[in-house]
């Protein structure tokens, strides 16, 4: 019995980790071009959410056509707050990037309280289940996975093969080399925290077909502290470390939520939520550079 | 004597605006409220300023001290309050167990994430207060979400009329206590070996460590001082005068960031700074909530912004360049 409801969980667990992946590449992406750790991430996600759930309900479009719309709103945010805010900050201390971008994370919080407000929303994507043996999934749940699948694999891609994404890994590795080198760095900063926005506000769509009553102005707090966990975990500069991590992350916080539910006398949700943060801690003392982080 | 003197004098513009709002604040009827409220603000500015001022260590779960000392002041209450005699004594046991869970964790976390920097530093204390809030609500220990009332604990303990006073009064009173005490410990550090040590940490950590100096020693003095009187304040502000904790209140980064903002307002690593900043942030922010209210974030998000953007010195630092080489330099720092 335990075993199945282990590997219905796992399953879940799975599909929610390819998001969770998705959600993190953003920040890492950021923090290893411009080593600044964005702590407003999480708003980024629920700008997402609002995204998807506005044309599903009003314009009824479904969650797929929302992507694209939800990457270009994400580079237009990334753009606008890199150009107001973030490119003063590259050289400023740690202080200052990570204020900055908690305030714009509230910022965001409440314009969307402001449009929204503070309840809870939430549609239902009905596209079919697959029953198997030992769960039954939601259809929107395995396009979701797909969806993030295929957005890493093409930024895989993208990183790999063209000019643009070889210059983002030179300033990944030596911003003063790139530089001299001939590369724009001024320019991949841009890009970069932009497409980095665009990733993250992608992934708050993904998100909504797993949170079928859960879009909030608020939402974002506990998706930034994930984040932080799963970046951590897949070495803090490496996007594709983080999808990695996303995977395990998610198979994990399911797994683990099995056990717990086993324990009497304790309330299993909370207890995953802090396996988190102590996997979190001991795995900065133990590897800083992260589990799959080389060197 | 002579040379010790004058390393004491950017205490008096400090002391001195602690007194006005103290004298406010007990003279006009209907200010104690607020007064008490600014006083908090510079108290946590000043705690807070202590480590991350002279390191630069942006210690992003600080609010950690604060809900541990909140708990200690809670713990003491709810488990002695039986006790035959113990009268006030009760609130010295509430603050005993408050240091002993701020300096615990502040050991704890200064053993584990102080060896880190940057980034990883300021990730690991916010996981650390994660950790430890849904710790206490997973394994429902302390009362779990539910929390710790205690109000009726307390009133059994020392009286009505007593308990009265101290929620009302004395709990305030102890806060511009401590601020008084944080800025005192701010200019001791500042102005001796511990405070040379952590400025070249500050400016750079690897020349300082070969140049000899002890530097996790001295970060730790500072972490740990700089979290005992976050304890002291959580006690006092939060758990004497509320008489209640719930983790969802108390564990909030959001807290944190309000202390980041009152010493970044004022200026980071000055003495006087989280004074100013905590004026005024704490004046705009309890008269926005009177005229706009629900709206004082959608306000202070653009502020932040521009404040880091535009005067990353904060207001003490445009002031210093100010007065430098009169003789009111020595009065600012």
């Amino acid at each position: 019995m335990i075993l199945k409801l282990l590997a219905g969980n796992l399953t879940h667990g799975l599909l929610l980790g390819g998001v969770y992946g998705l959600a993190t590449m953003g920040l890492s992406l950021i923090f290893g071009v411009m080593n600044v750790v964005n702590v407003g991430h999480g708003a980024f996600i629920m700008v997402g959410a609002f995204v998807a759930l506005t044309m599903f309900t009003t314009l009824g479009i479904s969650p797929v056509a929302a992507i694209p719309v939800a990457l270009i709103i994400g580079m237009a945010l990334g753009f606008f707050f890199f150009y107001t805010v973030m490119r003063r900050l590259i050289r400023a201390p740690e202080l200052a990037s990570l204020l900055a971008t908690f305030a714009i994370g509230i910022l965001l919080q409440e314009i969307a309280k402001l449009i929204f407000g503070a309840d809870f929303w939430g549609y239902n994507w009905r596209v079919g289940k697959i029953s198997l043996p030992i769960t039954t999934i939601p259809m929107s749940k395995v396009y979701a996975f797909i969806g993030s699948i295929l957005i890493a694999l093409f930024l895989y891609f993208w990183f790999s093969k063209t000019r643009v994404g070889t210059a983002v890994r030179s300033v990944v590795e030596d911003s003063e080399g790139a530089r001299v080198c001939g590369v724009n760095v001024g320019w991949i900063y841009a890009l970069s925290f932009a497409i980095g926005i665009g990733l993250t506000v992608m992934s708050g769509v993904l998100l909504t077909m797993f949170i079928p009553v859960g879009i909030n102005p608020y939402m974002g707090g506990a998706y930034t502290l994930k984040a932080f966990v799963i970046a951590v975990l897949g070495g803090l500069t490496s996007p594709y470390g983080a999808f990695f991590a996303g995977l395990i992350f998610g198979l994990i916080e399911n797994g683990a939520y099995v056990f717990f539910a086993q324990i009497p006398g304790v309330a299993p949700f909370p207890l995953t939520v802090s396996l988190a943060f102590w996997m979190l801690f001991f795995l900065l003392l133990i590897k800083p550079t992260g589990l799959l982080g080389g060197k | 004597m002579k040379r010790t003197i004058p390393k004491y004098y950017p205490l008096i513009p400090v002391f001195a605006a602690y007194l006005i709002m103290f004298i406010i604040g007990f003279t006009m009827p209907g200010m104690w409220q607020m007064v008490a409220l600014l006083a908090f603000y510079c108290a946590l500015g000043q705690s807070w300023n202590i480590f991350m001022g002279m390191t630069g260590y942006v210690d992003f779960g600080y609010v950690t001290f604060i809900a541990l000392g909140t708990y200690g002041m809670a713990l003491g209450v709810q488990y002695f309050y039986q006790i035959e005699g113990l009268g006030i004594g009760i609130i010295f046991i509430g603050i005993f167990l408050a240091l002993f869970l701020a300096s615990l964790s502040a050991i704890l976390e200064a053993a584990i994430a102080l060896r880190l920097r940057g980034a990883y530093f300021a990730i690991a204390c916010i996981g650390i207060n994660e950790g430890l809030r849904y710790f206490i609500e997973g394994a429902k220990i302390w009362g779990g979400s539910e929390g710790i009332i205690f109000s009726g604990a307390l009133t059994e303990a020392v009286g009505r009329e007593v308990a009265n006073q101290l929620t009302t009064f004395w709990a305030d009173f102890a806060v511009f206590i401590i601020a008084a005490l944080a800025a005192f410990l701010n200019v001791h550090y500042m102005r001796s070996k511990i405070g040379y040590a952590l400025t070249a940490v500050r400016e750079d950590e690897d020349a300082a460590k070969v140049m000899g100096i002890n530097t996790f020693k001295y970060k730790t003095i500072a972490f740990l001082t700089s979290g005992l009187l976050g304890g002291l304040v959580g006690a006092m502000a939060w758990g004497l005068k509320l008489t209640h904790v719930f983790p969802g209140d108390v564990f909030v980064i959001h807290y944190t960031v309000e202390c980041i903002v009152v010493v970044l307002l004022g200026g980071a690593g000055t003495l006087l700074g989280p004074v100013v900043g905590g004026l005024i942030y704490g004046l705009s922010k309890y008269w926005l909530a009177v005229i706009l209210p629900g709206f004082q974030l959608l306000i202070f998000a653009p502020i932040i912004i521009a404040i880091i953007v535009a005067f990353p010195g904060g207001i003490i630092g445009l002031v210093k360049q100010r007065i430098k080489g009169t003789p009111l330099e020595r009065y600012i720092v």
